[in-house]
C-alpha cells in the first residue's frame, strides 16, 4: 500500500491510498473505498468506449457461484419479478430476477454449473 | 484433571486464529484440521500442525466426521475444538470424537441432542414450563402438511433448518403464494449446510428484539450465565452488529430471562460455553433455540465481564474449571462488534472474492480484530462471506458506538469489497442510537442496501487523475516500469520534491 497527495480543486493536498491488487487498482481517501480495473485507467482505458455493459436483458452472474435451480427455458413468457433461477455462492443461495415482462430468449447454463462473475446466464427479448 | 497437551481445530477463518491464541496463551500446541482451499490462511500459519482433510466443498472436508477424526488422531491431538458453525452443535460429531478417545472441547453429545435440537430443546422447555414461540415442529416434512401449518400458526411465519443455526436454510413467509417455494428453498439450504433437509415453522414475531444469554457450565455441573448480548440487527437471519450488554432490558427482566437461561442449561447437563436465545416484544420474551457451542459473537460478553470464554472451554474440558461460589459478576461498560462480510454494500450484498491486498485494522485502547485473513491470502467462494469482526469497548454505549465508527472508518481493506459503509450507515441510524431496534430493522431501514452518493463519472475521472499521478511518481508499481513511464511524462514537482 501508497500514499498518495493529489492537490485538489481548491488547492489542499489531499492523501489517497492506493494499492495494485492483481488486475485492480484500490483507492481509500477518508472513509471511501473502492477499485477500477486498471485498465479502465490507463490512457487506452479511457479512448475506450464503454462495452458490453450488462442491460436489463442479459441476466448475468452477480458473483461466482453455482447454478443451484433453473425455472425459465427458451420461448417461455416471463412476468415482472419472476425468478428465473437461483445461484448459490458462500452458502447462501440468490434469486435472479427478470425486471419487466418479456420472452426469453435463450438459457445458456445448467443445473450445477459453476459460474464465474458477469457471466450470461439468460438472454430475453428486449422490451419494447 | 485430564491433560491434554494438543489441540485439533476442527474450523477455519477467523475463529480457528482465535482457539490457536487461547491454546497457545495456555501453552498447548494445535493441529489445523483444514481443507485444501485454507492453505492461504492465518490460521495454517499459525497453528503448530496441520492437517489437510479434504477439498474445498465443505461436505467432503470441514462436515465430514471421519476425516476431522482422522486427521486429529494422525497428529496425535488429544481433543477437538469445534468453534462454531461447521460440526460444533452436531452430536454425531461429538460422539465419534469420544469414541475415537478425543476429548470433545464443548457440551457432551447426550447435551447437543438434548439442547442444540430445537424440536427436542422445546420439548424440554414445554415441560418445564419456559415461554415459547407459537410453531411446528413435527417429523411430517411433506409440503401440503407444512402448508397446512403455516396457515394454523398464521402469517408471518417464518421456516428454519432443524438442524441449523446462523441464518442458514431460513426463510420468512409472508404471502400463502410464495410459501412453498421458500419452503423447498429452506430444505435444499438445510441440506447442502447441515446435511439435513428437515426444517420447522415457527411465528415470526414482527417487532421483536432478538437476545441472548451466554450460559457456562463449568467441570462440576454449576451452570451460570454470563449476562445477555443483544443481536436485532439481522440481515436474513444473520447477524451483523451485536453488543453486551442489551440496552432493551430493565433488571427485572433481565433476572427473569438469565434464570431461564440457567434453568434450561441445568435441565440440559450443560458443560462449557453456550448460548440461550431469545426474542423480546411488548416486554414478553420467548425463548428461540439454544446454540450448543461457542458464539460468533462471544467477545463482546468477554469485553465487559473481562473473561476469557475460549480458554474457560479448554480448562472445562481439561475438568479444571470451577466457578467460585463467592465470585460476583457486573457488567462494566458496552461492548459493540461488528461483523465484516466480503460483499458489495453498493449491489445489494453480492459476494466480492479474490485476492486480498492490504488489510489494516486502527490500534488504539479497547479495540480488538478477529480476523482469519491477511494480505496474499485469497477469499474463496467456498465459504462464509465474513471475513473479520471488529470488537470495541468504552464507557457508556453512545460512546461505544463513537468508537467502532471511528475504528471502520479507518480500516483499510483492498482487494475485496466489504460491508464497512453499510456499518457505518447502520451505527448512525436513530433507531440503532436509541436502541429501538428490532430483527425488522435492516429490512424496514436498509432493504435496498446501499446508494452509493458518489457520482460515478467524478470518482472515476478522480481515479484517473490517481493512477496517473501514481506513474509520474513511480509510486506502487515496480521501479522499471515507473521509470519507462516517466520518461515522457516527467512532472518537475515530483523531481524537485525526490531532491529534498
Amino acid at each position: 500500500m501508497d500514499s498518495i497527495v493529489i492537490k485538489s480543486e481548491l488547492g489542499s493536498d489531499q492523501n489517497y491510498l492506493v494499492e495494485k491488487v492483481g488486475q485492480n487498482l484500490w483507492i481509500k481517501f477518508q472513509d471511501q473505498t473502492w477499485c477500477y480495473e486498471i485498465a479502465d485507467l490507463s490512457a487506452e482505458g479511457q479512448r475506450r468506449k464503454k462495452s458490453g455493459s450488462a442491460t436489463p436483458d442479459m441476466i448475468v452472474a452477480p458473483m461466482p457461484g453455482k447454478i443451484t435451480k433453473v425455472f425459465v427455458r427458451s420461448g417461455d413468457e416471463v412476468t415482472v419479478g419472476q425468478a428465473l433461477l437461483v445461484m448459490e455462492a458462500m452458502k447462501m443461495e440468490y434469486t435472479l430476477k427478470s425486471d419487466y415482462a418479456t420472452k426469453v430468449e435463450n438459457v445458456n447454463i445448467n443445473i450445477n454449473d459453476q459460474v464465474t462473475v458477469g457471466a450470461l446466464l439468460v438472454k430475453l427479448a428486449k422490451s419494447e | 484433571m485430564l491433560k491434554f497437551n494438543r489441540i485439533a481445530i476442527a474450523n477455519r477463518g477467523e475463529v480457528a486464529v482465535r482457539i490457536i491464541k487461547a491454546c497457545e496463551e495456555l501453552g498447548l500446541e494445535t493441529v489445523l484440521l483444514h481443507s485444501e482451499a485454507d492453505i492461504q490462511s492465518r490460521a495454517y500459519r499459525m497453528a503448530t500442525h496441520k492437517v489437510c482433510i479434504g477439498p474445498a466443498p465443505t461436505a467432503e472436508s470441514y462436515l465430514n466426521i471421519q476425516a476431522n477424526i482422522q486427521g486429529a488422531l494422525a497428529m496425535g491431538a488429544q481433543a477437538v475444538h469445534p468453534g462454531f458453525g461447521f460440526l460444533s452443535e452436531n452430536a454425531d460429531f461429538a460422539q465419534a470424537c469420544t469414541d475415537a478417545g478425543l476429548v470433545f472441547i464443548g457440551p457432551s453429545a447426550e447435551s447437543i441432542r438434548v439442547l442444540g435440537d430445537k424440536v427436542s430443546c422445546k420439548g424440554l422447555a414445554k415441560k418445564a414450563g419456559l415461554p415459547l414461540v407459537p410453531g411446528y415442529e413435527g417429523d411430517d416434512q411433506t409440503i401440503p402438511t407444512l402448508l397446512k401449518e403455516v396457515d394454523r400458526i398464521g402469517l408471518p411465519v417464518i421456516v428454519k433448518a432443524a438442524a441449523g443455526g446462523g441464518g442458514r436454510g431460513m426463510k420468512l413467509i409472508k404471502n400463502i403464494s410464495e410459501a412453498a417455494e421458500l419452503i423447498e428453498s429452506a430444505q435444499r439450504e438445510a441440506r447442502s449446510a447441515f446435511g439435513s433437509a428437515k426444517v420447522f415453522l415457527e411465528k415470526y414475531l414482527d417487532r421483536a428484539k432478538h437476545i441472548e444469554f451466554q450460559i457456562f457450565g463449568d467441570s462440576t455441573g454449576n451452570v451460570v450465565h454470563l449476562f445477555d448480548r443483544e443481536c436485532s440487527v439481522q440481515r436474513r437471519h444473520q447477524k451483523i452488529i451485536e453488543e453486551a450488554t442489551s440496552p432493551s432490558l430493565s433488571d427485572d427482566l433481565r433476572r427473569q430471562m438469565g434464570e431461564v437461561a440457567v434453568t434450561l442449561g441445568t435441565l440440559g447437563k450443560y458443560k462449557g460455553a453456550g448460548t440461550v436465545e431469545f426474542l423480546l416484544q411488548d416486554n414478553k420474551f420467548y425463548l428461540l433455540e439454544v446454540n450448543t457451542r461457542l458464539q460468533v459473537e462471544h467477545p463482546v460478553t468477554e469485553e465487559v465481564l473481562g473473561v476469557d470464554l475460549v480458554k474457560m472451554q479448554i480448562l472445562t474440558a481439561m475438568n479444571s474449571f470451577v466457578f467460585s461460589s463467592n465470585e460476583i459478576r457486573i457488567p462494566r461498560g458496552h461492548s459493540i462488534e461488528c461483523r465484516v462480510y466480503a460483499e458489495n454494500p453498493y449491489m445489494n450484498g453480492v459476494p466480492s472474492t479474490g485476492l486480498l491486498g492490504t488489510v489494516q485494522w486502527p490500534e488504539g485502547p479497547r479495540r480488538r480484530y478477529e480476523f482469519g485473513f491477511e494480505k496474499g491470502d485469497t477469499i474463496t467462494p467456498h465459504y462464509d462471506p465474513m471475513i473479520a469482526k471488529a470488537i470495541v469497548w468504552d464507557e457508556s454505549r453512545p460512546r461505544a458506538i463513537e468508537k467502532m465508527i471511528r475504528v471502520l472508518k479507518d480500516a483499510t481493506i483492498f482487494g475485496v469489497h466489504t460491508n464497512i459503509p453499510y456499518l457505518i450507515a447502520i451505527l448512525s441510524h436513530p433507531e440503532f442510537i436509541n436502541g429501538t431496534m428490532t430483527t425488522r430493522f435492516i429490512e424496514n431501514n436498509f432493504a435496498e442496501g446501499l446508494k452509493s452518493f458518489h457520482n460515478e463519472d467524478d470518482r472515476k475521472k478522480a481515479s484517473q487523475k490517481i493512477y496517473k499521478e501514481m506513474l509520474l511518481q513511480g509510486v506502487g508499481f515496480e521501479r522499471k516500469q515507473a521509470l519507462q513511464s516517466n520518461a515522457t511524462l516527467q512532472s518537475p514537482w515530483s523531481t524537485y520534491w525526490r531532491g529534498v
